[in-house]
């Protein structure tokens, strides 16, 4: 059964010989639009190295990525940005906006950057709304507080209709409240538009209202079922 | 977008570069100012002549100074195979007292009327056969002496002093540093020897040509075009070379200074770069985004130094003394350019580390 996304033996090794670091280990995993996946570990895991290479930021040791059934892995650096740009939603871990930007010109860095599938401002500010912040559209990144900022990179992740939102530790800079919110919102939005989104976390208390858990523990991969 | 927002939006920052940079151009400028109004004060009458070539004594290694021809040389000149038209020409360095009392020199340019050598008279009237003792002014002359047409000044040469009268004015510029003074090319020869040597002496000092392809050697002469003269005029070469030095000098320097402020601004900025490639974009938007930058930058610091140049030099050319500066329309497109082309090279660093970023960097990992 094929599926959006197909990760078949997947490695990643830092150095070599006797110094040699496996981060990830041999990792298979299907999954498909629609389903907001899960994956706990504690630091140091593999599991932001897992997210790094679905996202075409970090290039495999071995094994295959196939997303829509084209194989990552094989990519170029530019393609891997075409790629990115096209495909891949990222909401970072510090969500990552430009200081110096408003709210709705973080987002439209994605039209900016050649983001296509109607990376528009009308697309913007419908986004903005949807997340609750068309007051704060022309606020500056600065003025926005810890939970707004993440809501605005919730909606950058999404300014390009991608396939695959990769969200990173999004409650790492917010109180369990807020984190809450985050992680409802984001579940929300991606199943609402049947996006696949995995979402790396140490918080258990988020990881358990994703359709799919896995735990990651020196680079192995597995899945928690029941 | 994104570069072009930053500037807005950090203006004190960007402000800050910008002014360093009108420095950069302003001194650039006045610099390129500084070699026009020193090359013009060397030899802009010279440049000015009516001539493709210039022939010399061939025993005068091209020097106006120590060139003597004599008037079978001139004729053999004036014959040699493509020259079309010619004029002889003396010169000679005078003293003379300005309005003021104080003691200048000029240069004594003599010619024959009707001949190619004759200068344009823009105010008064032009010197006739009769005219043993007229002389057209040049208008920085008359600007240092402090004279002007119908005056009389007396010129001392050889030990003797001679009465000339101004009978009009002239734009033909300086030459050898000091400004020029046209007169009858027999009163030039009459004070510059005297006569001791009874008409066997020198009758010119070189003979301009017009004529294709006229460059060459003949018996007891050297033909140059106008280029070779005007670059051996004594000091003008080492002049050119300590102006050419400055400005080469400035262009580096600005461009150092420029590459230097934004590649420490591309090094604060690593993180974003990092986050900008890890949402998919590409070397090439970013650092056409960094260009952009440096092109507005550049921009604006060569338009505000543009207006602060010609307030120099209208300030300096107000001096009892002026100083040799002189811009040209050709002179600021040139420096303009070559301003905007440096600080562009200066920003290929910070292209470089931007090429270099690893977006992984935006994730907080280290590989």
């Amino acid at each position: 059964m094929t599926g959006l996304l197909e990760i078949t033996n997947l490695t990643k090794t830092y150095g070599s010989g006797e110094q040699a670091v496996q981060a990830v280990r041999n990792i298979s995993l299907t999954a498909d639009g629609g389903e907001f996946i899960a994956v706990i570990g504690p630091s140091g895991s593999g599991k932001t190295t897992l997210l790094a290479m679905v996202g075409g930021l970090l290039t495999p040791t071995d094994g295959k990525i196939t997303v829509s059934g084209r194989d990552i892995a094989r990519l170029s650096s530019s393609q891997l940005a075409e790629f990115r740009r096209q495909s891949i939603g990222y909401v970072f871990q510090a969500n990552n906006l430009l200081p110096y930007l408003t709210a709705r010109e973080n987002l439209l860095v994605m039209r900016a950057i050649g983001a296509g599938r109607g990376a528009s401002k009308e697309r913007a500010d419908q986004l903005l709304n949807e997340l609750g912040l068309e007051k704060r559209a022309n606020a500056a990144a600065t003025e926005l507080s810890g939970g707004e900022r993440q809501r605005v990179a919730i909606a950058r992740a999404l300014m390009n209709d991608p396939e695959l939102v990769l969200v990173d530790e999004p409650t790492a800079s917010l109180d369990s409240s807020r984190g809450k919110q985050v992680v409802e919102l984001l579940i929300e939005e991606t199943k609402a538009r049947n996006k696949l989104a995995i979402m790396v976390t140490h918080d258990l208390d988020m990881a358990v209202k994703a359709d799919r858990i896995f735990e990651m523990r020196d680079g192995v991969l597995s899945e928690h079922t029941g | 977008m994104v570069g072009l927002l930053e500037i807005r939006r950090r203006k004190t920052q960007f402000a800050l570069i910008a002014s360093v940079f009108v420095l950069i151009a302003y001194l650039v400028m006045m610099i390129n100012g500084l070699g026009i109004g020193l090359n013009q004060l060397a030899g802009s009458a010279l440049l000015n002549m009516d001539a493709d070539a210039f022939a010399y004594s061939s025993d005068a290694g091209r020097s106006v100074i120590r060139s003597e021809l004599s008037q079978e040389t001139v004729d053999s000149i004036q014959t040699a195979p493509g020259v079309d038209e010619s004029a002889p020409l003396a010169y000679a360095a005078a003293s003379y007292e300005r309005s003021s009392g104080s003691i200048s020199s000029a240069a004594l340019i003599g010619y024959d009327p009707g001949t190619i050598a004759e200068p344009t008279v823009i105010d008064g009237r032009a010197l006739t056969e009769d005219d043993q003792h007229g002389i057209l002014a040049d208008t920085t002359f008359l600007d240092e002496s402090g004279l002007s047409i119908g005056d009389s000044l007396t010129v001392r040469l050889r030990l003797q002093a001679v009465e000339l009268t101004i009978v009009g004015e002239i734009d033909e510029g300086a030459f050898f540093f000091q400004p020029a003074v046209y007169l009858l090319r027999s009163t030039l020869i009459d004070l510059k020897y005297g006569t001791a040597l009874d008409g066997g002496g020198p009758v010119a000092s070189v003979v301009l040509t017009q004529g294709d392809d006229t460059i060459r050697s003949g018996e007891g002469f050297e033909l140059v075009d106008k280029q070779t003269a005007f670059d051996n005029i004594e000091g003008v070469a080492g002049q050119q070379s300590t102006v050419q030095a400055l400005q080469g000098f400035g262009y580096i320097i600005g461009a150092m200074i420029v590459g230097v402020f934004f590649y420490v601004l591309t090094l604060q900025k690593i993180p974003q770069f990092g986050m900008l490639k890890a949402l998919g974009a590409s070397n090439r938007y970013i650092i056409g985004q960094l260009l952009i930058q440096v092109i507005v930058i550049a921009g604006i610091g060569i338009a505000l130094s543009l207006p602060l140049a010609i307030l120099t030099d209208r300030g300096l050319q107000s001096l009892p003394d002026s100083v040799p500066i002189a811009f040209t329309t050709s002179m600021f497109v040139t420096t303009c350019v070559a301003l905007l082309v440096t600080a562009l090279l200066g920003a290929i660093f910070s292209a470089r580390q931007v090429l270099r970023v690893d977006p992984i960097i935006a994730l907080g990992q280290q590989q």
